[in-house]
């Protein structure tokens, strides 16, 4: 039986030293072939992201279906061996809450209930090689499309119900509609790989991990509304995935999957990619095209739209990588069978970066219409030490806070908005008691105040002016008529700036303010941060007859401000102690308690 | 066809600018970024109003917003005067030492937003500076960064190797921010002394040497010693000595 070890090569593995478990792996399998054990054909190949990167490197052995999770390279003999007695190393699988060790991906906790359709080829073929992706079905819907209309094609799409992954959740076939309705030509098609959310990496891993999916989509939507000339535009951080893009590109090219006549089919498209600058404005639809023709990448005003007047003035459809990766199944499968995913308004599924205080973290797909509490109890195992669950952020800066009353809600394109929040492009932080939800809306306020343009007044301004009051708030010198203030900036902002940066910039402030008014007001009134993380506004001290006097707080204070030794109750010295909460995080046994200030 | 501004009937052209249509009706609406050689901008939002279409609100910058359909237009409804108070009060917080903010926070009865820090000037970072002289050609000075620490600046923030003391950027500029000295013989902009040529025949200002010659080199000519006038004047006598000739 040939057997092959999938070892994933996605950023984290990678960081987390998977290209040595390879080295490790070929070297030992060479040796084990010198020994004569000829039944063992292990073969390596090197795939994307799995999404479960805290737990790397993760190597899959099929047919035999057996995960292993945390592989370091001396484990390698033991995987080998085990391997040729038919045996498991029972250490390197996944032990779920119970204790039980689990052997089959699939049965894994984190992806049994997971439902894959963007992510259908990461982590089980090797991006790098453009035979695997055909021998999963790649390109099989662009052979297809080469024989459909333009207009067929567009009505697959409009009838699979999908809206863009980018965040706004636009009908992507009425969108391709509008472009292939106007006949000026050239016309482009462009995928918008900037993805600038702070802890989001949902299109990163489609890029590095399965890039000829996103190529095909691009190729799909140019033979709709008749582009000849595309572009990538990715971030330039993302090392890995312009590697790998630039990679598929040339293959799919030499495979004439692209290229002057595609397929012989006389049809031609060139695809290219462009690196971001790195600014999350230039995420943006119209200060991406910006970037692209060589200008300052600053939006401007979209009363004309872009699918009608987008790079070079010509008509442009700008879709996400994940809205991309989709196209390809809902050509091959018919955008009706799509359409009975998720829900009525939100079909299909979507991609989300579950990360925080949550026990396991990383890309998550599933239908849309999940609830919040199945992403993060079912899937993501609940909160880390089994805290209490305070708020999940969706949706980056434009995204809101959701508390815990509101965790049954669907997640899907437009029931978070009602609530203020929004799905967004598929970011999710956890946060438990211990974030202080003013602090949270300072965090993003004050990131979006380095990444805004610049160009209009309620924007840089606006958000100037939050930031100024928010920090006062957290340091203690918030006043009465703050949050009413905020609340009309927040107003102005959301409906008077530019761009869309700029007009959703408010939600995390107003979302917070809705659902955590009352953190807000002990901050302002009683000087006192609830969640204990204003350092101006918290004190640390030990609790003598919880101290177990293990020394970890010790270890963990970055000022060396905790005194004690073993026996005894430690201490903190209040002089030089920073209200960094470090020593709270460290401490086992819930002896660190935060207090105000002024209840001192 | 028609809108509604007002409550007042207009008529105007597809595709026409909300503003230009109100100021042709003398409906007052207050401007700073929007300049009739640079259009476009559409920064510094103090011109909003409130579109309603089609039973849609929104809230669009008159000065770049075309008017495509029939509509009902507020410029001074209390929603927007609130949203026009909100930025008038945050430019102000920008630029505490202009006299045309001042001026408008006033009008708009915008108290300002907290103690003004007096250093910070007068510019309200409109960029209509930089465009006015990337327009014409000399592109001397540019903004840098991003966000709220954005500014306009010349390269290294020294007086601009490129200016040649046109002072396009100083007229255009809504709140007099760049500082711009003129006497008989002398200009002073962006820290830089320019001397001014006069006309050889009658003696007109006719601009600074570095002017002349950015102008001359584009038109591939000679620096001129003579005023337009003049110039027109000289054209003329030759003209009628050909044609007395003949
Ligand atoms: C500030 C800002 C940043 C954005 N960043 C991204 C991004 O990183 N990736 C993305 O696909 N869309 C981003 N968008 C949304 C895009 O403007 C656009 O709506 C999207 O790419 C359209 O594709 P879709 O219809 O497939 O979602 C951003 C929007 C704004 C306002
Ligand atoms: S809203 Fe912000 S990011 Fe958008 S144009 Fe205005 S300043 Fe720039
Ligand atoms: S100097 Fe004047 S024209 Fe230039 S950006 Fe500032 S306010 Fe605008
Ligand atoms: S005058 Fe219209 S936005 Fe500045």
């Amino acid at each position: 039986m040939k057997r092959t070890l999938l070892v994933c090569c996605g950023t984290g593995c990678l960081a987390n030293g998977s290209e040595q478990v390879v080295q490790a792996l070929e070297n030992a399998i060479n040796k084990m072939g010198v020994m004569g054990q000829i039944e063992v054909k292990a073969h390596i190949k090197r795939t994307g992201c799995n999404g479960f990167c805290e737990n790397g490197p993760i190597v899959q052995i099929l047919p035999d279906d057996i995960s292993y999770y945390k592989v370091k390279p001396h484990d390698a003999q033991d995987i080998l061996s085990a391997l040729q007695e038919n045996k498991v190393v029972e250490r390197l699988l996944y032990k779920n809450e119970n204790g039980e060790r689990i052997k089959s991906k699939l049965e894994n906790p984190f992806y049994k209930p997971q439902y894959k359709i963007a992510l259908r080829n990461i982590g089980e073929i090797d991006p790098g090689n453009i035979e695997d992706y055909i021998s999963r079905g790649g390109y099989e819907a662009l052979t297809k499309a080469l024989n459909m209309s333009g207009s067929e094609i567009i009505e697959q799409v409009e009838l699979s119900g999908l809206r863009g992954r980018g965040g706004a959740g636009f009908p992507t076939g009425r969108k391709w509609r509008t472009a292939a309705g106007y006949d000026v030509f050239p016309k482009y098609v462009v995928c918008n790989g900037d993805e600038g959310d702070p802890g989001a990496f949902m299109d990163r891993s489609i890029l590095e991990g399965d890039p000829h999916s996103v190529i095909e989509g691009m190729a799909i939507c140019a033979l709709a509304i008749g582009a000849t000339e595309g572009f990538l535009y990715i971030r330039d951080e993302y090392g890995l995935a312009l590697k790998n893009v630039n990679a598929a590109l040339a293959s799919a090219l030499e495979l004439g999957f692209l290229g002057k006549n595609i397929m012989g089919s006389g049809k031609a498209l060139n695809l290219s990619v462009v690196r971001g600058g790195g600014a999350f404005v230039c995420g943006e639809s119209t200060a991406l095209m910006a970037s692209i023709e060589g200008r300052v990448g600053e939006p401007r005003a979209k009363y004309i739209r872009s699918v009608q007047r987008g790079l070079w003035d010509c008509p442009t459809v700008l879709n996400n990588v994940e809205t991309f990766a989709n196209i390809p199944v809902i050509i091959r499968d018919g955008g009706p069978l799509y359409a009975t995913l998720g829900t009525k308004t939100s079909s299909g599924t979507k991609v989300f970066a579950l990360v925080g205080k949550v026990k396991r973290t990383g890309l998550v797909e599933v239908q849309m219409g999940a609830t919040l509490r199945h992403l993060i109890f079912d899937i993501g195992g609940g909160i880390i030490d089994d805290r209490p669950f305070k708020a999940v952020q969706t949706g980056g800066p434009s995204g809101g806070c959701i508390p815990s009353a509101m965790l049954d809600l669907p997640v899907d394109f437009d029931t978070l908005t009602q609530y203020g929040a929004m799905m967004g492009s598929g970011g999710m932080i956890v946060m438990d008691d211990r974030d202080c939800m003013v602090e949270v809306a300072r965090y993003y306020v004050k990131f979006l105040t380095e990444e805004s343009c610049g160009k209009c007044t309620p924007c840089r301004e606006g958000l100037r002016h939050m930031l100024d009051i928010l920090t006062g708030i957290c340091e203690g010198r918030g006043q009465d008529g703050d949050l009413e203030l905020l609340e009309q900036l927040c107003q102005t902002i959301a409906e008077s700036s530019l761009c869309a940066l700029g007009k959703s910039a408010p939600n995390p402030v107003l979302t917070t303010l809705k659902y955590f008014r009352d953190e807000y007001e002990a901050h302002i009134h009683n000087k006192y941060c609830p969640a204990g993380v204003c350092s101006k506004l918290t004190t640390f001290v030990i609790e003598k007859n919880k101290c177990k006097s293990c020394g970890l707080c010790k270890k963990n204070c970055p000022v060396n401000a905790i005194r004690g030794e073993k026996g005894q109750a430690y201490e903190i010295d209040q002089r030089s102690c920073i209200a960094c909460g470090s020593c709270r995080q460290a401490c086992r046994f819930e002896a660190i308690l935060a207090q105000g200030r002024a209840q001192k | 066809m028609n809108i509604v501004i007002d409550g007042k009937s207009c008529t105007c052209e597809p595709g026409e600018f909300l503003l230009e249509v109100a100021r042709r009706n003398g409906i007052y609406i207050p401007t700073l970024c929007n300049h009739e050689g640079l259009l476009g901008q559409g920064c510094c939002r103090v011109c909003i109003v409130e579109v309603v279409e089609r039973g849609w609100s929104k809230t669009v910058v008159s000065c770049i917003y075309p008017v495509l359909n029939e509509c009902e237009v507020h410029t001074n409804n209390e929603k927007i005067k609130q949203q026009r108070g909100i930025i008038l009060r945050l430019l102000q917080k920008r630029a505490p030492q202009s006299e045309i903010i001042a001026a408008l926070c006033k009008a708009y009865s915008a108290p300002a937003l907290d103690k003004l820090n007096e250093k910070d000037g007068k510019c309200i970072i409109c960029g209509l500076c930089v465009r006015a002289c990337s327009t014409l050609g000399a592109g001397a000075i540019a903004t840098v960064n991003r966000g709220i620490t954005k500014e306009i600046a010349p390269p290294f923030n020294e007086p601009p190797a490129d200016c040649i003391g046109c002072g396009s950027c100083a007229r255009v500029c809504p709140t007099k921010a760049i500082e711009y000295h003129e006497n008989e013989t002398t200009r002073t902009v962006w820290e830089k002394t320019f001397t001014l040529v006069h006309c050889a025949s009658c003696g007109a200002q006719m601009g600074t040497q570095e002017e002349l010659n950015f102008a001359a080199e584009k038109a591939g000519t000679e620096p001129s010693t003579l005023c337009d006038a003049c110039r027109k004047k000289q054209l003329a006598l030759v003209m009628a000595d050909v044609y007395s000739a003949t």
